[in-house]
Order: structure tokens, then C-alpha cells, then sequence
């Protein structure tokens, strides 16, 4: 009995490392819902620490493809996106036209995009650390690509 | 040791393990009990930027049926930081290209100048059946003042724009043919809340402005 609390301590243990890791970064969250018939409705949650991971087994041809279409704009958004994380909570854009609402803001260290229309809604949250790792990554890509002087 | 000091031995690393299993999931919950949509409107909001932070600040109001409102708040800093990386164009290091500088024989750099080391006064007052405009200096601020009535009297448009010299100075200061807009940004970051440009016609409605508040009234 003694060994089943220690086996279940060890690995209620390790299950708390892991998903303290997997989290610390928080979570990247995107809702679609369409109300139509036959609508989609989308609800993604995915821990933001599993981006950089991903893009380490993404295919190296395939990021540097990505990193050259968008090379031109990723210092830009590097720019933009370390500037932006000295404001956690702020409104930069918002739209209303009738019922149409769009909104760009940060809330809580985290790039919030909100659409909503009549007949569709779309949310996305993603931590901006997250973003500054994925154009680093794709810059170092666009670097590695880059023809020697 | 004794039967009842192992039971409650077990049952207490059993509750423990399963209590550390659920420590993540309610940081999730916590993270997402916050849903996208459910933060107030910015018109609700209060301020949450430093005192020092300048928040340049652009409100287009439409004023059709449909009510279109655009509002852009933009903290000077970032403005500051980004121009730089965008090299598009006539754009680079935060300069733009302005090959039409000599507009018809005109050296605007000159010009500016010129208007910098003039007293206060009127520069230029037309006063004419479709148009008014006046261009002045005044306590070192550029003042211009457009009225459009080319449209009839009761669709006039008006502009003002009043700017500080320091910012015009700056924005100039680049060389004959660019304008420095980094430089302008960080002039128009010294100076107290303003309000640079307002337009009103009958369609629309636009201001811009400079504070420190990071949300629109």
C-alpha cells in the first residue's frame, strides 16, 4: 500500500512538472463559431510552449519557404511585438460599424484579436512571447536561407 | 508502524498527488476563465499605462446610418521603435523620401526656417468663395485652419491642425529631401496633451490627439 502512494506521489510529481511546463507560457486559444447552417465551430486550445517545440520539427525547407515570403515584415513585427509587451493591457484598434465589432488589444501580456459579426465570431489569444519566439525563429530561418557576403 | 499510521499515510499522499494533478488545470482555468470577448469595451476602461507613456490617439467617426467608428490608440514608444524597422518604399530608418521637397521652385526646408525665426503673426489668410485658409504662428505652435465651402453652406468641412514648432523643426531635420518622422515622434513625445488635427464635415468626423491616457474617451 505504502509503494502504491509512493508510485502515486512520483507520478502525480512528475504529471505537475510536465504540465507546469507545458503551461508556463500559457495558452494560445482560437474560436470560430459560424452560425449557419452548417457553420463551423472551432474552439482550440494549445499550450503556447508546444509552438517553438513544433517549429523545431517543423521540416527546415519548408520554415525557410515561410521565412522568405516574410522576411521583409519580420523585423517589423519583432518590433512591434517587444514594444507591445511593455503594454500587457491596452486598446489599439477597435472598429464599429453597425453591429460589426473588431478589436486589437493586449490583455494580460497576451495579443487578443476579437471579431464579431452577426453570424460569426472569431477570438484569438496568444501570449506575444509566443510570437517573439516564432519570428525569431522564422528570422533565424530567413538569416540561415540568406546567401553569404 | 501500525496499521491506522500507514492507512492515513496512504490516503494522505493519494489526496496530495491528486491535488498536485489538478494545480495546472486550475491555472488553465484561471486562464481561460478570462474569455476573449469578455473584457469591457474600451470606452469602459481606465488607464493602466505609466504617467510617462504618450498615447497618440486617431477617432474617425462616420456619420452615416451605420454609425462606422475607428479608433487607433498608439503609444508614441512603439511608433518610435517600429518606423525604423520598416524600410518600404520611400520609407527607411524611420525617414521618409520626399522627391517633390522643391514643390515649384519652393525649398520647403528653407521655408520651415524661415517660419521657425519669423515673429508670431498670420502667414497666409485667403479668403475665398469656395475656401478660407489661414496659416499662422503662435506661441510656437503651427496653426492651420482650412474651411472648405465648396460644398454649399450647410455642408462646409473644417480643418484645424495645430502642430508645435519643435515637431515641425524636427520633422525637417532630416535633409532637404526627407522628413524625419522618428525624430517628430520623439519631439511630439515632450510636449503636453494636444490635439493636433481635428476634421469635421458632414460625413465625417476625425481627430487626433495626444495623452496619456492608452484608451479613447
Amino acid at each position: 500500500m505504502l509503494l502504491l502512494a509512493k508510485a502515486a506521489l512520483g507520478l502525480g510529481g512528475t504529471l505537475v512538472l510536465a504540465g507546469a511546463y507545458t503551461f508556463h507560457e500559457g495558452v494560445i486559444r482560437v474560436d470560430v463559431d459560424e452560425y449557419r447552417d452548417g457553420g463551423s465551430h472551432v474552439h482550440m486550445w494549445v499550450p503556447a510552449a508546444a509552438v517553438p517545440m513544433a517549429m523545431h520539427l517543423a521540416p527546415k525547407r519548408d520554415l525557410m519557404h515561410g521565412a522568405e515570403h516574410a522576411r521583409e515584415f519580420l523585423p517589423v513585427a519583432r518590433a512591434i511585438i517587444k514594444e507591445m509587451k511593455k503594454y500587457p493591457d491596452a486598446e489599439f484598434v477597435e472598429v464599429l460599424d453597425g453591429a460589426d465589432h473588431v478589436r486589437i488589444r493586449t490583455h494580460d501580456g497576451k495579443l487578443q484579436i476579437d471579431v464579431d459579426e452577426p453570424g460569426e465570431k472569431v477570438h484569438v489569444l496568444c501570449p506575444l512571447s509566443t510570437i517573439d519566439d516564432v519570428t525569431r525563429e522564422l528570422e533565424a530561418n530567413a538569416h540561415a536561407d540568406a546567401p553569404s557576403a | 508502524m501500525s496499521r491506522l499510521t500507514q492507512s492515513f499515510l496512504v490516503r494522505t499522499a493519494v489526496i496530495a498527488a491528486t491535488s498536485l494533478l489538478f494545480v495546472p488545470l486550475g491555472a488553465l482555468g484561471q486562464t481561460a476563465a478570462a474569455p476573449a470577448s469578455s473584457t469591457p469595451s474600451s470606452s469602459e476602461k481606465t488607464t493602466t499605462s505609466g504617467a510617462k507613456d504618450r498615447w497618440l490617439h486617431v477617432r474617425v467617426v462616420s456619420s452615416d446610418a451605420k454609425g462606422e467608428t475607428v479608433r487607433v490608440n498608439v503609444p508614441l514608444e512603439l511608433a518610435e521603435a517600429v518606423l525604423p524597422t520598416v524600410n518600404h518604399n520611400r520609407m527607411h530608418d524611420g525617414k521618409v523620401k520626399i522627391e517633390c521637397a522643391h514643390m515649384n521652385d519652393v525649398d520647403l526646408k528653407t521655408l520651415v526656417e524661415a517660419v521657425h525665426n519669423a515673429k508670431d503673426g498670420e502667414y497666409v489668410t485667403v479668403q475665398g468663395r469656395e475656401n478660407d485658409v489661414r496659416v499662422a504662428k503662435q506661441n510656437n505652435y503651427l496653426i492651420v485652419h482650412v474651411l472648405d465651402k465648396s460644398n454649399g453652406k450647410t455642408r462646409n468641412s473644417q480643418v484645424e491642425i495645430k502642430v508645435p514648432m519643435k515637431v515641425v523643426d524636427a520633422l525637417f531635420s532630416a535633409g532637404k529631401d526627407e522628413l524625419d518622422l522618428v525624430a517628430a515622434l520623439h519631439a511630439l513625445s515632450g510636449q503636453g496633451d494636444m490635439e493636433l488635427v481635428s476634421v469635421k464635415d458632414t460625413d465625417n468626423t476625425v481627430r487626433v490627439w495626444l495623452d496619456s491616457k492608452n484608451v479613447t474617451e
